[in-house]
């Protein structure tokens, strides 16, 4: 075949088919299907389409032939499956829905694809309708009905309405009905029915079927129009509005007219006026945008302001523009009234109520009563009647000199009669003529004894009185009316504080007493002006407020030409001296004042010739702060002098900072770290103690340190002068590297211990440590065992003891008993006075609005300036310290006498010597020291459990709770001082001799520091810190 | 002389951006930034010349008071009110450490040359030195000879000087291992460095400029005639030590002639409180910052 012949070849592509071909297979396929092809187990055989074409589904997934050659399922064909023989059975009625033709999993699919409202939100009842459907077919198919069928669903109702329907139902709404106003609704069916039946009627006749058509057109229109209406309505039925919305400023539920109903009325009205009258405007042009046939809207009444009117609806409501128009009148009313009311009030009237008119005019009439006028030379003092008369008096002749009486107390009494009756008038004399009528020592006034005098004072004082008040009722026209209280309308009224008078009576002279007291009572009353003047213009005393009071009286005194109390009040207790200085004082102030009042430059000069008052009167008082003139430049001058001052001392930089600094340490190997090379009972017993004892000391040490310091910043050379040659000459002996081998850490302990900046605690850490190195190097191996033991009491306190006898008998004999010797002592604190004096005056006030970073340290800056007053002060202090000191101390030195009676006073004595020589050798002192601590160490080891130690124990316990970073300042610090006093001893014999001048100066100073209490002393410290902040 | 010499008086730009006011203001070495810092906490930096604000630092809690920018512009130090000195790098402006130790506000602070060591002064009396090398955060060295705030410290190759209130300006040489204390008897507020290391010039709070020769601690001139009373406020010489100039606290700048101590020129640079001024190292050009929280750059 040529089939066989093709299968010999080898094909490329796809064969174009040839028209035999396709026929041949034709053939082919139809042979295959009438089965005359040769058969092939079933699982071979292939299925092939009419045309002979292999069929094959599902080519890439395994393949497989469907059904009959395609067709259905079997070679018989398909039979419908509900088909039953109706000849053994009788068919049951069968409906066939979808649901019938499809499987299981495909109905599944369907029920989910289906839509449907949930049976919550059904509103409409679809969903229960159509559940109620499926049951009612569940039923039915279980027992079948006799109608046969679907049931019509008008039987089957829902069971269930939504809750919304329920509600609406309850409400009157129906299904299938709009949701609007029933009455409008009510009108409209009654109207298209009667309209229906009109129609009816008129079309009976005539095209039935046209007005079939034409009512059907009606219907169609009105149904048009119902949507319409509904929609309308819909839209008319929501419209979300507030109630009441808040026109007023009130707040909210406050009801202005609670109490007032008719006013409320009043107000809608006026503003819903306003506001329709405004909204009619903007409804018109919404009118004719919706192109309405009615042109006018009734507002109000249940129509919605946007609803499009109906024709059929206007004529129900064709009085609306009537009814606008009555509206508009009505609305016109209020708005007069409330211009009436606005008038009313513009009359600065109150709301007329309702009903009520404003008077056009009223009868009450406000009576004001102006105040009296007052003469316009009238002066508010009060004056006696029988005042002198200036110029009629002074007219008459001079009475002739007069010799005054030989009698001084005579002479003052008429002196201040004299001034008296000036003042207060004829009257008075008239009437003390009277009263001392018998009095002898009043017998000047009628004639007596001194009448001429007194006549001639008389005469003299009613001159000087006469001028003064014409320049004070000149100076008077001048309005000085300032705010007065009590004090200015006393000064000016010539008030005095009666209590002052009467101390100033108590004082003054007995003889003149009784005139002296009525003097000062008559001060109460009148006094010249020029007197209320002085105080005002001078204050130089400014800062002493007890001196310038004494001061006012004394210008008063002056200036009065009254009695003049040498002595007044107050100063009794001043010596004689003082009070002649202080009297100098007034007298020049004083003149300088009458001086500076002409002259322009009032300000400056007085001050200024105070100024050099006070600097005569050799800083008695403390100097205000006045303008810097003289002083501060003389001042200047010795400040320049003195600033800047340079110091030198020995610093010990870290070894890393000098490594990074890139430079060689400069005490390299000289010091070494601490490295721990010592015996077992030393590093337990000895290096605990030390420790304890360092503690102590650091944490007395702060404060002091502090003080100290600030001390020697404004001390002119004091510091460091007594510290440094003890430390020195302790340190002189000492062979260091042997110390280094053996102790280098306690040598470095003790080598901070001393900087000369540093306390003394460390230093006599160091003796200590010192004297114990001695016993080590004399091999008293038990004694020195017994010492360190003894170490644990801090052995500083007999030398402190020693130190503090020493320095405060050394500051007794410079200060008090040797008077001569002072002068070196004094000196330098002299010139620092007067320094510190000066750099007060410059007062630094910090700024109270400080923007930027102004110095946190104005206080600081307080301080740092007056320090030269701290020191003061502190010398003060100090001085008392020493004292009290020295009261301990000796208390304390007789304790210590009592057990060593022999060499603590030898000691003293040696030191003593030793200090006076200004160390013209050092060797001699070096050996004294020497002597002294062993000497110490003997006494300590014979007491090694002294109650002093004790006491220092304590004092140490309590320290210990302070920081550690104290300790560790303090160590570093220490460090410094020991290569300090090194070098000290080695090459600094000037400048001890430099400072031997003034080391008396330092050494109370310095003693009271190194008193056993450190306490007080740091106490005390803190004190006079915080005076400067 | 003074003719000839020009000073710079006209501002040339002003740099805002500071809110409050600018505690101090620094050319950096070569003159062509400008580090500022202020009351807002922050640090900034500034294109002087241009008139740019480059970048703002910030980690600070409190205001910061003083700033210094290492020589090689890498790293900056920064202090003020909370107690700590910041290492800060410049480009990442990332706080590299913090150095804590000062008991209270850190006034000033500066690299040293070799910019290993920051070197701080503060409010409680200290000096102190921080390693910036190792990872320690403790400072290496504490100088607390002073006996009150110190307020200004200055760096050479081998000392540390340093002003404080208690009048003194010290000077701690590391070489010799010896401390220097030059008391002027008034508060110093700021102390400044002349460019040949010879002299020292210390703002004093009595309104005074003192010039010191560092080698006789002799005082060598006195500049007045501004308002120095209660703020911290700098001063320094000018690039060629013609000049001292200084702010007022009422908002000038005065030129003082080096030598005769004339006012050579003062002029109102900013409506409040001068707090710093700073010169370039090279030019005529000075930068100065104000209480009135604006930075201007003056040229001649």
């Amino acid at each position: 075949m040529e089939s066989d012949e093709e299968e010999d070849f080898v094909f490329y592509g796809t064969p174009i088919e040839r028209e035999e071909d396709l026929t041949s297979r034709k053939k082919k396929s139809v042979a295959e299907a009438s089965g005359q092809l040769r058969t092939v187990v079933p699982w071979q055989q292939e299925v092939r389409d009419e045309e002979g074409r292999r069929r094959f589904h599902g080519a890439f997934t395994g393949g497989f032939s469907a059904g009959y050659y395609n067709s259905v399922g079997s070679k018989e064909g398909w039979t419908p499956q509900t088909f039953t023989s109706s000849r053994k059975k009788r068919a049951d009625t069968k409906e066939q829905s979808i649901l019938n033709f499809l499987d299981d999993d495909e109905k599944a699919e369907m029920d989910g694809r289906s839509l449907a409202t949930s049976s919550l939100f059904d509103t409409f009842g679809f969903t229960a309708a159509e559940v109620a459907r499926k049951q009612v077919e569940k039923e039915q198919q279980k027992r079948p009905s006799i109608i046969p069928g679907p049931v019509p669903d008008e039987i089957v109702l829902p069971a269930a309405n939504s809750i919304g329907v329920k509600l609406l139902l309850k409400m009157g709404w129906r299904h299938g009905r709009s949701i609007k106003d029933s009455r409008t609704n009510l009108l409209y069916d009654a109207r298209r029915e009667a309209r229906k039946a009109f129609l009816a009627l008129s079309s009976d006749d005539a095209k039935p079927p046209d007005t079939q058509f034409e009512s059907n057109k009606i219907d169609c229109e009105d149904l048009s129009e119902q949507a319409d209406m509904d929609i309308k309505s819909a839209f008319r039925s929501t419209p979300v509005y507030v109630l009441n919305p808040k026109h007023d400023m009130h707040g909210l539920g406050y009801d202005p007219f609670k109490h007032a109903p008719e006013f409320r009325e009043r107000k809608r009205l006026r503003i819903s006026g306003n506001q329709e009258l405004g909204s009619r405007g903007a409804f018109s042009t919404k009118g004719d945008l919706f192109a309405s046939k009615s042109g006018k809207m009734a507002p109000g009444f249940g129509i919605g302001a946007l609803e499009e009117l109906d024709a059929e609806d206007e004529d129900v409501y064709a009085s609306g523009y009537d009814f606008e128009e009555t509206y508009v009148q009505d609305i016109e009313e209020p708005s007069t009234i409330n211009k009436d009311i606005k008038l009313i009030k513009s009359k600065g009237e109150q709301g007329v109520l309702p009903g009520f008119k404003v008077a056009s005019s009223s009868d009450l009439q406000l009576d004001r009563f102006n105040p009296p006028v007052i003469p316009h030379d009238f002066k508010p003092q009060h004056k006696f009647p029988a005042a002198f008369e200036p110029g009629k008096k002074l007219a008459g002749p001079p009475p002739p000199e007069v010799v005054p009486p030989e009698d001084r107390n005579l002479k003052l009494l008429i002196d201040g009669f004299a001034a008296l009756v000036t003042r207060c008038g004829k009257l008075f004399e008239d009437l003390s003529r009277e009263k001392n009528k018998t009095n002898p020592l009043f017998s000047f006034l009628s004639g007596g004894n001194g009448h001429d005098y007194y006549a001639r004072r008389l005469w003299e004082e009613k001159q000087k009185h006469s001028d003064q008040t014409k320049q004070s009722s000149e100076k008077r026209l001048v309005p000085n009316v300032q705010k007065m209280t009590a004090e200015s309308r006393g000064s000016i009224l010539g008030e005095k504080p009666l209590e002052k008078s009467y101390k100033n009576s108590n004082s003054s002279v007995s003889s003149a007493d009784a005139v002296q007291l009525q003097f000062h009572l008559s001060d109460t009353f009148t006094k010249p002006a020029s007197l209320s003047d002085t105080p005002e213009v001078i204050k130089p005393f400014k800062a002493d407020p007890a001196k310038q009071e004494r001061f006012e009286q004394f210008l008063k005194e002056k200036y009065q030409g009254g009695l003049r109390s040498t002595d007044s009040g107050g100063n009794s207790k001043m010596s004689e001296s003082a009070r002649a200085r202080e009297r100098l004082d007034f007298e020049a102030a004083a003149e300088a004042f009458a001086k500076g009042t002409d002259s322009a430059s009032t300000a400056l000069y007085p001050s200024q010739q105070y100024k050099e008052i006070t600097v005569s009167s050799n800083l008695q008082f403390t100097p205000g702060g006045l303008e810097e003139t003289n002083v501060s430049k003389t001042v200047e001058q010795t400040m320049s002098k003195m600033y800047p001052k340079r110091e030198e001392y020995q610093w010990r930089p870290a070894p890393i900072l000098c490594k990074r600094f890139d430079i060689a340490d400069p005490y390299m190997g000289k010091l070494p770290p601490p490295p721990r090379a010592r015996g077992r009972i030393d590093s337990l017993i000895f290096a605990s103690d030390f420790v304890k004892a360092t503690k102590t000391a650091d944490n007395g040490i702060d404060p002091l340190l502090v003080s100290q310091s600030e001390t020697q910043v404004t001390g002119v050379e004091e510091p460091n002068s007594e510290t440094e040659i003890d430390a020195s000459d302790t340190n002189v002996e000492r062979p260091v590297d042997l110390y280094k081998a053996i102790f280098s850490d306690d040598s470095d302990d003790e080598g901070e211990g001393s900087t000369f900046k540093q306390m003394q605690d460390p230093e006599k850490n160091s003796e200590v440590v010192n004297t114990t190195l001695n016993r080590l190097i004399a091999g008293d191996f038990l004694e020195s065992l017994g010492k360190e033991l003894g170490l644990e009491v801090p052995p500083e306190t007999p030398i402190m003891k020693d130190k503090v006898n020493i320095v405060s008998q050394e500051a007794l004999t410079t200060n008090v008993s040797k008077p001569g010797n002072n002068i070196s002592a004094v000196g330098p604190l002299k010139v620092k006075e007067v320094v510190h004096g000066s750099s007060s005056i410059p007062e630094f006030t910090p700024k109270g609005a400080s923007n930027g970073l102004e110095l946190d340290h104005s206080k600081r800056k307080n301080e740092a300036t007056d320090i030269g007053h701290f020191d003061r002060k502190y010398d003060k202090a100090d001085v008392q310290k020493v004292n009290t000191e020295v009261k301990n101390s000796k208390r304390k030195s007789k304790r210590y006498r009592s057990r060593s009676s022999s060499f603590s006073s030898e000691d003293e004595g040696s030191t003593r010597h030793s200090r006076r020589d200004k160390r013209r050798s050092s060797s001699p002192s070096s050996e004294e020291e020497r002597n002294r601590s062993s000497r110490h160490h003997q006494s300590k080891d014979s007491f090694s459990d002294t109650d002093s130690s004790d006491d220092q124990r304590s004092r140490g316990s309590s320290r210990l709770k302070a920081e550690k970073k104290d300790s560790s300042r303090g160590k570093s610090g220490r460090r410094k001082h020991s290569k300090h006093h090194k070098s000290q001893n080695k090459g600094s014999p000037s400048r001890s001799s430099r400072r031997g001048s003034d080391r008396y100066g330092s050494e109370d100073r310095k003693s009271s520091r190194k008193s056993g209490d450190r306490k007080r002393d740091s106490v005390s410290y803190k004190d006079s810190r915080r005076k400067y902040y | 002389m003074t003719s000839e010499v020009v000073i710079p008086k006209q501002e040339a730009n002003v740099l805002r951006g500071h809110e409050g006011a600018v505690l101090a203001a620094r050319f950096n070495s070569d003159g062509n930034y400008a580090l500022s810092c202020g009351k807002d906490r922050t640090i900034r930096l500034w294109n002087p010349h241009r008139g740019i604000h480059i970048k703002t630092y910030k980690a600070h809690g409190r205001e910061v008071r003083d700033v210094h920018v290492t020589s090689d512009n890498s790293k900056l130090c920064s202090c003020g009110g909370d107690r700590q000195v910041y290492y800060w790098d410049v480009s990442t402006g990332r706080v590299i450490r913090k150095f804590r130790g000062h008991d209270s506000e850190v006034n000033a602070v500066k690299f040293n040359d070799y910019s290993a060591v920051v070197v701080s002064a503060g409010y409680d009396r200290s000096v102190r030195a921080w390693d910036c090398r190792s990872h320690s955060t403790e400072p290496i060295q504490i100088i607390d000879t002073f006996t009150d705030s110190v307020m200004s410290v200055c760096l050479t190759k081998n000392e540390i000087l340093a002003g404080s209130v208690d009048g003194t300006v010290r000077t701690f040489d590391i070489r010799l291992g010896r401390e220097i204390s030059d008391d002027f008897g008034h508060p110093v507020n700021c102390i400044s460095l002349s460019n040949d290391g010879n002299c020292v010039l210390a703002s004093c709070l009595d309104s005074t400029l003192r010039l010191l020769d560092r080698t006789t601690g002799e005082l060598l001139q006195e500049y007045k005639g501004h308002t120095c009373k209660s703020f911290k406020m700098d001063c320094c010489l000018t690039n060629d030590d013609a000049h001292v100039t200084g702010g007022s606290e009422d908002g000038f700048i005065f030129f003082w002639d080096l030598v005769d101590a004339s006012v050579v020129s003062s002029f109102r640079a900013h409506s409040s409180v001068v707090t710093s001024v700073s010169y370039h190292p090279k030019d005529n050009c000075m930068i100065t910052s104000s209480v009135d929280s604006t930075i201007r750059v003056w040229k001649a």
